[in-house]
């Protein structure tokens, strides 16, 4: 297959050559790697990579790809990192609106009827900026002779991938991890492996969160080796009875083979202090289905987030251990009681925070000393919650909830709200996805890679649709979708909020934004159908947080009002070296002369974007330790 | 000679001085206020205080229009102007004693107390008028008074209180109340205790706006190491604290006025920190967190324009302790 650019301007084009979403378990060769968390079946392409930028995609370096391609007038770019922060490309801030407004007139492709496909929207668009991105490497003697596959955990927005000059793939969705079998192109010695990125497809249209607008590999990118036997995917359901004493435990496990499958596999599940409580052991097949009991089971929650520890463990046919595949378990209970939502019996209180992730220096690049210093945020404020908006977060953090007992709402990367909402209104006259079939495969891959990747972490409770996408077909689509695969979990979604036509259809909450404590308390009075949550409230922008009482009240007098996420965890800013003083500022929206803008909305968090707390966050911490 | 226990006054052409063994404060009827306190013969005063009207428009005054509904208390701000002045000596209301009406005084004349009222008339539309009391006792207290008259048909106040700039940048303050930035509704957080601040920090919101406010405060102890008094090489620290009286009040101590603040779009645009700027304040609007593009502050944090205010506090010399 050759790659063609026409892909970026047809929605239904959105995965080619992708490995399908599974769970972000890893592979270990031993006992000891998987303990200590180091696998060497993983060899990390971070670092610097070769480098050309161009202003659109006419001017790009076509067939850079190539093994004999002239390449040395690249430059070198540390992966990962945005673009635009890396000084190629215009850094711009803007909310709502498109960031082509006052620039392009577009309508997305079928909005305006099956006949229109809007061609070339993307693929000859002026202003879409295009990175070629060049890595040599050799594999590491541990993945050599083995099927390897190359993940990256985030690209943004749309790219195509060459190996050795041959067309691998293409992947959308710039915060899912796209992973690409590699197994086919590898050759002995130095590989070449060459991304092209490109700033806009019709993943535009889906990925209009407020935020800054970036693009490039701004996440990991590794090999990982498969073993001749792996576990490609695992599945965990662990909950409790009724009486939450007898711990129950699902397992399903899939399994491939560099050739026969053939083998055998062994399972246990330890406690926390690594004492062996359960074992089992079956033939290496395709597919595994195991259950058990665990009695006097300790519960995970957020004030006691026990983990259990499942061990995998492969064998070949003679025995030895080819993959060790540790993941952490907590089981626990949700359920819906009368209309109110119980964990473990107990009415789940959401004190939660939204957070983007934001690093004042890099962006969206998190680093883990972030993500530790935000959990330390949330532990001496008591915030128990945290909705991952508006797009999956970096694997690790999913890990750090897991250990740390945060409850996730965890969130598809999706928001359009600039095509249904103008000028502070709803007009919904054209919107994606709508009910519109060419959209609605790639907001369905969308929920299974959110789903596949994060389904086995105690900490999500909630199933996020996305946000502030209206509601449709399309919505209800994927709502169905995550009830069919995830019965142990809630949906939550907004929207249809604004669509009340979808309300039996979509979301298993009542979830609003903004909405006045009196409001609240009228849909709380008048036979509600479904509990409440406030997905975005206290809108911290500037010195605000006034009010937070009244919210906190609710909790009091309605069971069935359940909390909420402030809008938002930290203040989206970037630091840059003033050049009057030489000293170092931050800036934000319209600073980088980016118009069409919304300058300091971005600015809402309950930190600094330098992660120094507001002072409001004294309030947060008193209110939410209420009912901690 | 002077005496110990007594005020001794001068009256003035234009101003009237009270003073004691270690104080001395005039009060200009031409500047239209208190324009020198000086203690230990330091100056506290760099310009005469005046009422504020005025916060720097927060993110939510500016998403839910209040800044616009209350834009004449910017220009009240900074362009109200002192219409009266009234003295009392002794409790004896006297007549005002400017030229020629202090000829009948001599260079030895004292008193127990003496009040001077100061009326502002704002440049609002209706106009209304706030009064400004200094009462000084023997010993050299100093109360304040401020009173606001509402009238019908202005809008809603930001805040109403009394700015004292200071000619110099402080080193910091201590006070008694409630720990970190506070406001009406926005207070449930802050600890009771007393707390001591570096500095003038101007919390550093990506937009310069109002901030630094501290409610329910029983005093604020400002401490400065340097005079513009170029003939005082001394640069020990002095200090000078505001005592409530009766009820406790709210204040900010910042290098900036509501205007600087309000000017800038970003920190590094706000001038170099200069002088200090004390604000007591006896009522506060709170500053909202619903949403920020539209949604009002609560009805209970509001200030009515259209009815009176009031709030008074004392001046003392020294730290709080003393």
């Amino acid at each position: 297959m050759k790659a063609d650019l026409r892909w970026l301007d047809d929605p239904q084009t959105f995965r080619i050559n992708q490995v399908p979403a599974h769970s972000d378990h890893r592979g270990y060769a031993t006992l000891a790697e998987a303990t200590a968390h180091h696998s060497r079946f993983v060899q990390s392409l971070d670092g610097q990579w070769a480098f050309q930028f161009a202003r659109d995609p006419q001017h790009r370096p076509v067939g850079f790809y190539q093994p004999d391609y002239d390449r040395t007038d690249f430059d070198r770019l540390t992966v990962p990192g945005h673009i635009e922060l890396a000084g190629y490309g215009q850094i711009q801030y803007i909310n709502t609106a498109y960031p082509w407004e006052g620039k392009h007139y577009r309508r997305p492709a079928y909005s305006r009827g099956a006949d229109q496909p809007e061609q070339g929207m993307f693929s000859t668009d002026p202003e879409n900026t295009v990175g070629a991105y060049v890595k040599r490497f050799t594999l590491a003697p541990a993945l050599q002779d083995k099927r390897v596959s190359i993940e990256f955990d985030g690209v943004e927005q749309a790219m195509f991938l060459w190996l050795n000059g041959q067309f691998v793939g293409y992947a959308e969705d710039s915060f899912s991890r796209s992973e690409f079998d590699l197994t086919p192109y590898l050759q002995p010695g130095e590989n070449l492996l060459a991304v092209e990125v490109f700033k806009h497809s019709t993943a535009a249209f889906l990925e209009d969160q407020d935020m800054f607008r970036f693009s490039g590999i701004f996440r990991s990118v590794r090999l990982v080796a498969k073993p001749a036997l792996h576990l490609e995917d695992l599945t965990i359901r662990a909950g409790a009875d009724a009486a939450l004493t007898t711990g129950q435990l699902a397992l399903t496990l899939r399994l491939s083979a560099a050739n026969k499958l053939a083998g055998a596999v062994q399972i246990s599940l330890l406690d926390a202090s690594g004492q062996p409580l359960w074992t089992a052991e079956r033939d290496a097949a395709a597919t595994i289905q195991l259950t058990t009991e665990l009695p006097h089971v300790h519960l995970w929650s957020h004030h006691d987030p026990y983990l259990y520890r499942l061990q995998v463990t492969l064998h070949n046919p003679a025995g030895e251990c080819v993959e060790v595949v540790p993941y952490p378990v907590g089981f626990r209970r949700l359920e819906m009681k009368d209309k109110v939502i119980t964990l473990n019996g107990q009415r789940l209180i959401i004190n939660g925070v939204n957070r983007h992730e934001w690093d004042a220096h890099r962006g969206r690049a998190v680093t883990l000393t972030d993500m530790k210093h935000d959990l330390r945020i949330f532990h001496a404020n008591h915030i128990n919650a945290v909705r991952t908006c508006h797009y999956p977060d970096q694997p690790i953090w999913y890990d750090l909830c897991d250990r740390e007992g945060i409850y996730m709402m965890a969130e598809n990367n999706l928001e359009t709200h600039g095509t249904w909402q103008k000028m502070g209104a709803v007009e919904p006259s054209y919107n994606v996805p709508d009910d519109l079939p060419q959209w609605q495969l790639a907001v369905l891959d969308r929920a299974k890679s959110n789903y596949e990747m994060f389904k086995n972490h105690p900490a999500i409770l909630f199933w996020s649709l996305g946000n502030e996408s209206y509601a449709g077909e399309d919505l209800v689509a994927m709502d169905a979708y995550y009830h069919h695969v995830d019965p142990t979990r809630l949906t939550h979604y907004e929207g249809v909020f604004q669509n009340r036509v979808y309300a039996d259809r979509i979301s298993d909450v009542e979830s609003r934004m903004y909405n006045p404590p009196r409001e609240i308390e009228k849909y709380l009075q008048n036979a509600p159908a479904k509990p409440f949550l406030d997905c975005e409230y206290m809108h911290d922008m500037g010195n605000s947080l006034g009010g937070m009482a009244s919210y906190d009240a609710l909790l009091d007098r309605y069971p069935m009002y359940q909390g909420g996420f402030i809008w938002d965890f930290i203040d989206q800013a970037l630091w840059v070296k003033d050049d009057v003083t030489g000293r170092p500022v931050l800036r934000y929206g319209g600073d980088f002369d980016d118009r069409h803008s919304d300058y300091e909305f971005s600015g809402d968090g309950l930190l600094f974007a330098d992660r120094t707390p507001k002072p409001a966050l004294q309030e947060v911490r008193y209110y939410y330790g209420q009912h901690d | 000679m002077a005496n110990t226990t007594n005020l001794n006054l001068t009256f003035g052409d234009v101003t009237l001085g009270v003073s004691g063994a270690r104080f001395r404060y005039i009060f200009a009827y031409d500047r239209g206020g208190l324009e020198s306190l000086v203690r230990d013969g330091k100056e506290w005063l760099y310009r005469t205080p005046v009422p504020v009207f005025w916060r720097a428009t927060t993110d939510n005054d500016r998403g839910n229009g209040f800044s616009q509904r209350s834009a004449m208390w910017l220009g009240a701000d900074l362009f109200t102007h002192c219409t009266h002045v009234a003295v009392a000596v002794d409790g004896q209301a006297i007549p005002l004693p400017i030229a020629p009406e202090n000829n009948r005084y001599t260079d030895h004349e004292t008193a127990e107390k003496v009040a001077i009222t100061f009326t502002y008339t704002t440049p609002t539309v209706p106009a209304t008028t706030v009064d400004i009391t200094y009462e000084v006792i023997a010993g050299g207290g100093l109360t304040v008074a401020v009173h606001y008259h509402g009238a019908a048909g202005l809008p809603e106040l930001p805040a109403l209180g009394l700015r004292i700039v200071m000619p110099t940048l402080a080193q910091g303050f201590d006070y008694q109340g409630l720990s970190g930035e506070t406001y009406p509704d926005r207070m449930a957080g802050g600890q009771p205790g007393t707390y001591h601040v570096a500095g003038l920090p101007v919390t550093p919101y990506l937009v310069p706006q109002e901030c630094g406010m501290h409610m329910a405060t029983d005093w604020v102890t400002v401490t400065r190491e340097r005079t513009l008094n170029n003939a005082d090489p001394n640069h020990q620290a002095f200090q000078l604290t505001v005592r409530e009286h009766g009820t406790p009040f709210a204040f900010s101590a910042l290098p900036y006025t509501p205007a600087e603040l309000e000017n800038a779009t970003h920190q590094e645009e706000l001038p170099a920190p200069r002088r200090t700027v004390l604000t007591i304040y006896g009522a506060v609007r709170g500053v909202g967190g619903i949403d920020s593009w539209g949604a009002d502050v609560e009805p209970q944090y509001h200030l009515a324009g259209d009815t009176d205010h009031s709030f008074q506090f004392e001046i003392v010399a020294g730290d709080a302790q003393v």
